[in-house]
């Protein structure tokens, strides 16, 4: 099936193109069409992946050379597609996550306009994606990079009529176009000292010894930047949140598991440029992300946004991991983060479709009552998220704060306790003011149907199980599975000896949780958050409004490029360019206004001009002769 | 002086003074009569150039048929029209007077500079001549001029035919256009 | 022939500016037609005055074709000038100022 591996995204991108140009026709069947076919990359998927692992540990390498693409002088680029350890773990999330959305966006889009049109854009989504994670070289890896920028913009702005919506699409598109712009600079100087941009050549160990470490710390550092804008980092995070204005589903398979991933998924690939220095530049703005949002995520009321922070803090936590050279367990953080991520969002959805689109926490409430499913559901993905053994998150999250405590990294440690605390706290509030106290909602709730609760099954038994992939005897652990599956890509890690017992680490991860959801329970599951809420008035303002970081934006970004555009559009464009067309014309003007007054129509004075120049001949034949 | 001086020095103030009253009459008619006087003379100049065939031409053709025709006109078109004296076109007749001169200046300068002037007929004029001017015209005409001779008896009638197309009485079934009303809405759209 | 010939030239030129002042000056559209006929015959006697000078009937053949021409052009002329005024009952030509921009 290997040999087959070009059918993974070429699929879904045959749905695209018959979801655009036959969407119309297809009606309701384009949903079906497009699901299927993501599901059909997901079998071939499978299939590779059991060839694969039918091969010994060194040799899990395929790579496809599908066709020559160009070549410019010393430089030849080919459309290849590498299937390893790692690639696989990537197509085998987006297309068995993007599958579930699919079919659950068939019933949450229902009754759509442009039903067939969302597909269209979703199945290119896939694409793109597939293509970024399977690229042998950079510049395959960037086509889909820049893919599935185009994709969440158009799938951001699916509902452009709304205003908030465009403009949201809007302000993905550009701030993650600052990170590309790194990305694209880091890739010419990858040209520039190694001649090619091929994985093979480019990311072994031997020929980056050759360069020297400022060389490669400054590649690694452009390269991130491109992650930090994928990836919604600090100082590129402002537009995760506002693209919850998109469609629900489309949150969940791009602003959840899959986009967003890739920069994780570009760290991982590229470790091996990686200096110690711009692995710290990595950890620290993880933590900073993971650390920030966590705070922010606990002040918001809309539901979407609290699980779009919750994002932007998991995506730190896997950020942090990588700064710490633990790729592996970053990997797994990806992947457990897609399906309870994933869950969540879509159990949002379901929420918000049983309450005809209402977002806001403070007008829901005792919702279990009436949709048992989904709360049951989200809840799963609420405890995963906590740390709670023994579901997924918590073998996802236990490694990464045990690895930090033992490498003697105490300060990150211990905030990262404290974005644990935080992500627990935030994420019960969030259950216990929806499905739980008093029912303040006065919409008529119900439970959704099964087109979309299913999926939502199929994920919480990912949410559940998965971290099974990450035990070293009942333990999380590095070397678990999942861990040594993925070592091919990212080398053994040695994994420190040293501080703290693992038992006793675990026991303080999966106490931090405990507390922060028995603390949440008690504030948020009755009316008593009104009255707290009341009392630290001020300091859920600052944390409503993201500490006023896109105020802040506003003021330093914004309005100093509207003041130039306004000058460009106005001063130059309106005055100096039109000024002179249209001055040329006035002048034109003027001057045939002037010079046509010579035509009075008067006979008389023709004839004396006329003369006049009979005047002139003459004289000039005497005066020459 | 000669027979011919005498008469060129009486008729060349005649002439001038003939052609100057002509222009400043303010009655077309004088004008007229005037400019018939004026061509007398030049047939008497013509009769002195030794042109006589042209002396009678010149009377029968242009003071008899020409000017009869522009008094038929002058007469169809109003004899009592005066015209006033005001001139409205800024500057014209300051323009006119130095145009005038100008011409006069420079034709005079031409005369003066470029023609040689002998006091007598040139030699062979007899010859050319002989059996009298209309013969000899006769001559030159019918046989180097035949072409334009024929072209121009043409011109005549397509001349005669011209005028009747122009001034004939137009039939109330074909339309004229009728020029008053777009050159109205014209001049209202220009202005 | 004893009159100089270059006196009859200067006369010629005299009435010939006359019949230009005259065009110039006149508004009567008649008049200024009158003015050009008077043009006209100045250059006729140039014509016959150079003929006779130089010993050739070229001149007077000329000057009688411009005769001819004169005359059919006289017909022409004021059959335009009847039918205008039959339009506008004016031979005044500053009222003919259609070419106004």
């Amino acid at each position: 099936m290997l040999k087959y591996i070009w059918l993974v995204p070429a699929l879904p991108l045959l749905g695209a193109a018959f979801n655009l140009f036959f969407g119309k026709m297809l009606g309701k069947f384009s949903g079906m069409l497009a699901a299927a076919l993501v599901g059909g990359s997901f079998v071939v998927s499978v299939l590779a992946f059991f060839e694969l692992v039918g091969k010994p540990a060194e040799e899990r390498v395929y790579v496809a050379h599908l066709w020559d693409w160009f070549t410019s002088g010393k430089l030849s680029v080919g459309a290849d597609l590498r299937v390893d350890v790692l690639s696989m773990t990537m197509i085998l999330v987006i297309t068995g996550v993007g599958f579930l959305i699919h079919i659950y966006s068939n019933g949450y889009m229902h009754g759509d306009e442009r039903f067939s049109r969302f597909f269209a854009y979703m199945n290119l989504f896939v694409f793109f994606m597939l293509t970024l994670v399977l690229g042998q070289n950079f510049i395959v890896m960037f086509v889909g990079w820049e893919g599935v920028g185009l994709c969440s913009y158009l799938l951001i702005g699916f509902w452009f009529e709304k205003k908030s919506a465009a403009n949201a699409a809007k302000k993905a598109f550009t701030t993650t176009r600052i990170g590309d712009t790194f990305f694209v600079v880091g890739l010419a100087m990858i040209f520039v000292h190694f001649g090619t941009f091929d994985f093979d050549k480019v990311l072994n160990s031997h020929t980056a010894g050759t360069l020297s470490t400022a060389t490669l710390t400054a590649i690694s550092l452009l390269l991130f930047g491109g992650a930090i804008g994928k990836s919604a980092q600090i100082p590129l995070h402002v537009w995760l949140p506002d693209a919850m204005e998109g469609p629900t589903p489309v949150s969940a398979l791009i602003h959840a598991a899959t986009m967003v991933t890739a920069g994780v998924y570009l760290v991982v690939r590229t470790h091996v440029l990686f200096t110690t220095t711009s692995l710290n530049v990595v950890m620290i703005i993880g933590l900073a992300t993971a650390l920030y949002a966590a705070t922010v995520a606990v002040g918001q009321d809309d539901i979407k946004r609290v699980l779009a922070y919750s994002t932007l803090s998991q995506l730190g936590y896997m950020f942090f991991a990588a700064g710490m050279g633990a790729y592996g367990v970053a990997m797994f953080m990806l992947v457990a983060h897609a399906f309870y991520k994933a869950l969540m969002f879509l159990s949002a959805g379901s929420v918000m479709h049983g309450l005809d689109g209402e977002t806001d926490m403070k007008k829901m409430g005792g919702l279990r009552k009436y949709m048992p499913i989904t709360a049951a559901l989200f809840m799963i993905g609420a405890l995963s998220q906590a740390g709670v053994p023994p579901l997924a998150g918590f073998f996802a999250k236990d490694p990464i704060l045990s690895i930090a405590e033992k490498s003697g990294r105490m300060v990150p440690w211990l905030l990262a306790d404290i974005a644990a605390f935080l992500t627990a706290f935030y994420v019960a509030r969030l259950i216990f003011m929806t499905f739980f106290g008093k029912e303040r909602s006065d919409k008529h709730a119900h439970e959704s149907p099964k087109i979309m609760t299913v999926p939502l099954m199929v994920l919480a038994v990912g949410a559940l199980a998965a971290g099974f992939l990450d035990m070293k005897g009942l333990l999380p652990s590095p070397e678990g599975i999942f861990g040594r599956w993925e070592e091919p890509v990212t080398g053994v890690f040695a994994e420190p000896t040293g501080g703290l017992p693992e038992s006793i680490l675990i026991v303080i991860s999966v106490a931090i949780a405990l507390v922060a959801i028995w603390v949440a329970y008690t504030v948020y599951a009755s009316e008593r958050w009104v009255a707290v809420r009341e009392r630290y008035s001020n300091a859920h303002r600052v944390l409503e409004n993201a500490w006023y970081w896109d105020a802040a934006y506003g003021w330093v970004v914004e309005r100093p490029a509207k003041g130039l555009a306004r000058f460009a559009a106005f001063g130059i464009d309106k005055g100096i360019i039109d000024g002179v067309v249209n001055g040329l014309g006035s002048v034109t003007k003027g001057i045939s206004a002037g010079g046509r007054r010579v035509q009075t129509g008067m006979v008389r004075t023709y004839a004396a001009v006329f003369l006049l120049g009979v005047v002139g001949v003459l004289a000039f034949l005497v005066v020459r002769s | 002086m000669s027979v011919e001086q005498w008469v060129f020095w009486i008729l060349a103030p005649i002439s001038v003074a003939s052609a100057i009253l002509m222009v400043l009459q303010r009655n077309a008619v004088h004008s007229a009569l005037f400019l018939i006087l004026n061509f007398f003379t030049i047939a008497i100049f013509y009769l002195v150039l030794g042109s006589p065939f042209l002396f009678v031409v010149q009377i029968a053709v242009y003071a008899g048929a020409i000017m009869v025709l522009f008094l038929f006109v002058i007469m169809l078109l109003g004899v009592d029209r005066e015209e006033s004296l005001k001139e409205r076109i800024k500057g014209q007749r300051v323009l006119a007077i130095v145009l005038v001169v100008g011409v006069l200046a420079e034709i005079v300068t031409a005369i003066r500079l470029g023609v040689g002037i002998s006091a007598k007929g040139a030699a062979g004029w007899d010859l050319v001549n002989k059996g009298g001017n209309p013969q000899a015209l006769a001559r030159v005409l019918f046989r180097a001029y035949f072409l334009p001779f024929e072209i121009t008896s043409v011109l005549l009638i397509v001349a005669a035919v011209a005028a009747m197309v122009l001034t004939r009485e137009r039939l109330s079934s074909v339309p004229d256009a009728d020029m008053d009303v777009d050159i109205g809405e014209e001049e209202e759209a220009l202005a | 022939m004893n009159v100089p010939v270059g006196d009859i030239l200067v006369l010629a030129a005299i009435l010939f500016s006359i019949g230009t002042a005259g065009v110039l000056v006149r508004r009567n559209a008649l008049v200024i037609f009158m003015s050009i006929e008077m043009q006209l015959n100045a250059v006729n006697l140039t014509l016959v005055a150079f003929s006779r000078e130089l010993g050739s009937l070229n001149g007077q053949v000329l000057a009688f074709f411009s005769m001819v021409v004169a005359a059919a052009e006289v017909v022409v002329g004021l059959a335009i000038i009847v039918s205008i005024f039959r339009r506008r009952t004016t031979v005044n030509v500053d009222e003919e100022n259609l070419l106004k921009w």
